[in-house]
């Protein structure tokens, strides 16, 4: 069990760091593409789009990292003035159905990725790029997620015993 | 089952499943998409991904990772502290120069920032010590710091903005001009009531440590102007239609991560790898969120709620103040338990249509919903920046910290009455500068 945790664990952050990356990465592109729209007067024609699905690229890719470090905000008003038992529980039933969410959305992003990749789709833009590969964050990344939501799950039960 | 059945039932279930701790954004998407299955059946599962992509794949939500990265920057920076002690250095002689230097760093660390904890964190961090050095009680320091970091949240630019501009699909150069007054006013109410609650007290305002040279004064400009050249260039480059916030923001944020890096000369990299983990959990949790909250407003419209809501309100045709009133009430209520950005997604879709159809400016509406939210900040039982204010000052109680905001909660509320009364608190800016109309 703690051997699937910390392997969950470590690909998650593996991912958060391509998610910053990512993220450090638009800021540079925004700057270049200012720089050649406004000061150069030319025109950009791959950067709007790189800079957009690198940012949702980043969320997906980070978002198993940020539940890792309990960052996904929720209210814990009722889960810190119940008791240890009842804590769990709720923990519990509050994570199934975050999973059940979580793992529709892969599926169905996958599903999404994988049209996109039958049909050899492309963005509706100048830049013309296979769609699949801003579309393929979504099912990893939140494919992992449903992963580390199981690991969460794992813990609350970890810690008790 | 009528809309309205439909309406109390994911009302219901998505409380109940926030109340059980589920984060925001997993549970309002696991509603929309139940209530989808529900309805039209299990082929509402194709929508799922290409919704939620769809609503994050836009230009215009890339200002939000931008801009925060642009606040990780200067909060991971000593640019408060610089900052607080610039405004001491320059207001010393002026009575209760102190209590307005604590303020008037808030309001402009909260600009830089958009964020009321990192605001309340920075300029805390040295104004209560220094507060409570020169004799202020404990109540005047952590109260006017908690107050002051909200205004994060409503001067310009501001993350919560933004938002509200995405979810309303209005203009976010407008709503920034829009909060920046109101944002004034606010300062300037907190500032009134401190000073006023000193001499109440009998605290004399002249209890000042030292006085400052010219040198001195004149010592600190180079490390906080840039910051400031920053702010006034993105609200430049904004209202002048010049460039998009996205790439205000972009440009902002590397400006800053650059200012932060020459001027402190910081090059460790765990400090910008902590950075940038800041960066990407606050960014991450807004976006999720973002991204559920385009699923519930299309299960909303699809099964009819949202209109039918609408129609309801139109029907009853209360007074438009009754009506303002007790939708100030409902939001601050929401404002109480969860966070600002959560409430503007998943009000924003069916308040809106009320409020254009009652006739008010859904510019104006902005700023009085954020104040609504900046009081959630300060209040029970989930007011961030109480905490925040309790994690940097430990030797003060939250009973303290408490007592000290709750006259800053009457402030906020003069500042909504002032802005029902006179709207061109918020809107009189915009008008001019870019022009009338929507």
């Amino acid at each position: 069990m703690s051997l699937y945790i910390s392997a969950v664990s470590a690909m998650s952050r593996v991912l958060g760091v391509v998610a910053m990356v990512l993220t450090g990465a638009a800021a540079v592109v925004v700057c270049h593409m200012v720089f050649i729209r406004y000061f150069l007067n030319g025109s950009t024609i791959w950067q709007t789009e790189f800079v957009t699905y690198a940012l949702v690229a980043a969320t997906f890719l980070g978002s198993p990292y940020v539940l890792l470090h309990k960052g996904h905000v929720n209210v814990d008003l009722l889960q810190l003035r119940a008791a240890p038992p009842v804590r769990r529980a709720m923990q519990t039933v509050a994570g199934l159905f975050g999973i059940a969410f979580c793992a529709l959305l892969a599926w169905s992003g996958w599903t999404y990725f994988h049209e996109a990749w039958a049909y050899n789709w492309t963005t509706d833009s100048v830049w013309r790029i296979p769609l699949w590969i801003p579309l393929l964050p979504l099912p990893v990344g939140i494919g992992l997620l449903v992963l580390q939501y199981i690991a969460e799950i794992m813990k609350i039960y970890g810690d008790a015993s | 089952m009528t809309p309205m059945i439909w309406g109390a039932g994911v009302l219901a279930v998505l409380l109940a499943l926030l109340a059980l701790g589920m984060p925001i954004a997993f549970a309002l998407g696991f509603v929309s998409i139940a209530a989808l299955i529900l309805a039209d059946g299990w082929g509402s599962l194709g929508i799922l991904g290409e919704t939620f992509f769809g609503g994050l794949a836009s230009f215009g939500l890339v200002s939000i990772p931008m801009f925060i990265l642009m606040g990780a920057a200067v909060a991971s920076s000593p640019a408060g502290k610089d900052l607080y002690e610039a405004l001491d250095r320059w207001l010393n002689r002026v009575p209760g120069g102190l209590v307005l230097s604590n303020l008037g760093a808030c309001s402009i660390f909260a600009a830089l920032s958009g964020s009321s904890p990192a605001t309340c964190a920075a300029i805390g961090k040295m104004g209560i010590p220094e507060m409570t050095k020169r004799g202020y009680p404990n109540e005047i320091a952590a109260g006017s710091i908690a107050a002051g970091g909200t205004l994060g949240i409503l001067i310009p630019p501001s993350i919560t903005m933004i938002v509200y501009g995405i979810a309303t699909e209005t203009s976010i150069g407008r709503l920034f001009l829009a909060g920046l007054l109101p944002g004034a006013m606010l300062t300037a109410l907190f500032m009134a009531w401190t000073i006023y609650d000193c001499r109440r007290r009998g605290i004399g305002l002249d209890m000042l440590g030292r006085r400052f040279s010219m040198r001195e004064r004149l010592a600190i400009l180079p490390r906080v102007l840039p910051f400031l050249g920053i702010i006034v260039g993105i609200l430049f480059v904004l209202y002048g239609g010049i460039a998009t916030p996205s790439e205000a923001a972009g440009v902002g944020a590397v400006m800053c991560l650059i200012f932060v890096a020459v001027i402190y000369r910081l090059w460790k990299l765990a400090l910008y790898s902590q950075l940038f983990r800041d960066t990407l959990k606050e960014s991450v949790m807004i976006m999720m969120i973002i991204g559920a909250s385009e699923l519930f407003s299309f299960a909303l419209s699809s099964l009819f709620i949202t209109q039918t809501i609408a129609e309801w309100i139109a029907a009853l045709d209360v007074n438009r103040w009754v009506l303002m009133a007790i939708i100030n009430m409902f939001l601050l209520f929401a404002g109480f338990f969860l966070p600002p950005v959560a409430v503007i997604l998943m009000t924003a879709p069916i308040l809106l249509p009320i409020i254009i159809q009652a006739g008010f400016d859904p510019y104006w509406f902005a700023v009085v919903l954020t104040i609504n939210m900046e009081i959630g900040l300060i209040t029970p039982p989930v007011g961030l920046n109480l905490y925040v204010i309790n994690g940097i000052a430990p030797n003060i109680t939250l009973g303290e910290i408490l007592r000290g905001s709750l006259p800053y909660v009457g402030c906020m509320v003069v500042g909504i009455v002032l802005l029902c009364l006179m709207p061109e608190i918020a809107l009189w800016l915009p008008d001019t500068l870019m022009g009338p109309g929507r």
